[in-house]
């Protein structure tokens, strides 16, 4: 009886231990770059100017990765120009090439402040990027909330929105 | 028909080579940088993959992550700078081999203790 008992209590541990992983699995604003200031960095941006992380030392912005490549891109990006009125979007374009990132916004909209060339991913790998599209809340330069995948209006209120 | 044969044993026979090409991407000076690579990228897990080392992941992030690995070996940095460089941006969910810390004392010593336990009553029970 004492055998059972002692068992599950165990086995109720091991439950616990694996749902608290789940739930921490599922919190993407827990991310690992969480919490850091913007990496360092110096490259330029798809007009070919300048840009470095002294930009985002005073400023709140939503950095979002995309490409012209990426379809998610192109279905969260009514969603970020609806943002875009209320907060500045520094697009970091990933891994594209920058005549076919250039059309895409021509086509689609371009309400970025800039727009930081990315060709090798070097910049998104600092971030701990996986793909595009991935969101940042910057503020004064360190990085509050990160998701992975498209953004859109739950994840805007779940994850930045108590961060602004 | 003929030349159908023909074309596919061209493309049979260039088969090897474009794998070879492949696998001539990261070019090393000696043996022992080239096992190192081999290991650290068995050991670092693909981020974007369910499961799986970015070795065997042919992602977009796996290869860049597989270029920086040959980057730091080449630039002299140890295994350990380098998995501290992608578990800096990716977590320990990175690492195959998670460190030995207060954090995974559990994931460490959690197998043995309950097996412990469990053969306790097991024999207390016997007895």
């Amino acid at each position: 009886m004492q055998l059972i008992k002692i068992s599950s209590l165990i086995l109720l541990s091991i439950f616990f231990v694996f749902l608290g992983g789940v739930i921490l699995d599922d919190n993407q604003s827990e991310s690992v770059i969480s919490g850091k200031t913007f990496p360092v960095f110096q490259q330029k941006t798809l007009d070919g100017k300048d840009i470095s992380n002294k930009y985002f030392s005073d400023k709140t912005v939503l950095v979002n990765i995309w490409a012209s490549w990426c379809i998610t891109c192109l279905v969260e990006h009514p969603f970020l120009e609806s943002l875009a009125e209320d907060i500045n979007i520094v697009g970091i374009n990933y891994k594209d090439d920058p005549k076919n990132a250039s059309d895409w916004l021509a086509k689609h909209g371009n309400f970025f402040t800039v727009n930081i060339h990315d060709p090798q991913g070097n910049l998104a790998i600092d971030l701990g990027v996986t793909g595009a599209p991935e969101s940042f809340l910057v503020v004064n330069g360190r990085i509050v909330s990160h998701i992975i995948g498209e953004m859109n209006q739950r994840k805007w209120e779940q994850y930045f929105a108590p961060n602004l | 028909m003929h030349l159908t044969f023909k074309i596919i044993v061209v493309a049979l026979l260039m088969l090897p080579q474009l794998v070879f090409s492949q696998s001539q991407e990261f070019i090393f000076e000696n043996e022992e940088l080239e096992s190192r690579f081999y290991a650290l990228t068995n050991e670092i897990r693909c981020p974007k993959c369910t499961s799986g080392s970015i070795a065997s992941s042919n992602a977009p992030i796996a290869e860049d992550l597989k270029r920086k690995v040959y980057e730091q070996i080449l630039s002299g940095k140890t295994n350990d700078e380098i998995k501290a460089y992608i578990v800096d941006r990716y977590g320990e969910f990175a690492d195959y081999r998670p460190s030995f810390d207060s954090w995974n004392l559990f994931l460490w010593l959690g197998p043995g203790f309950f097996l412990l336990i469990f053969g306790y009553l097991f024999f207390r029970q016997q007895n």
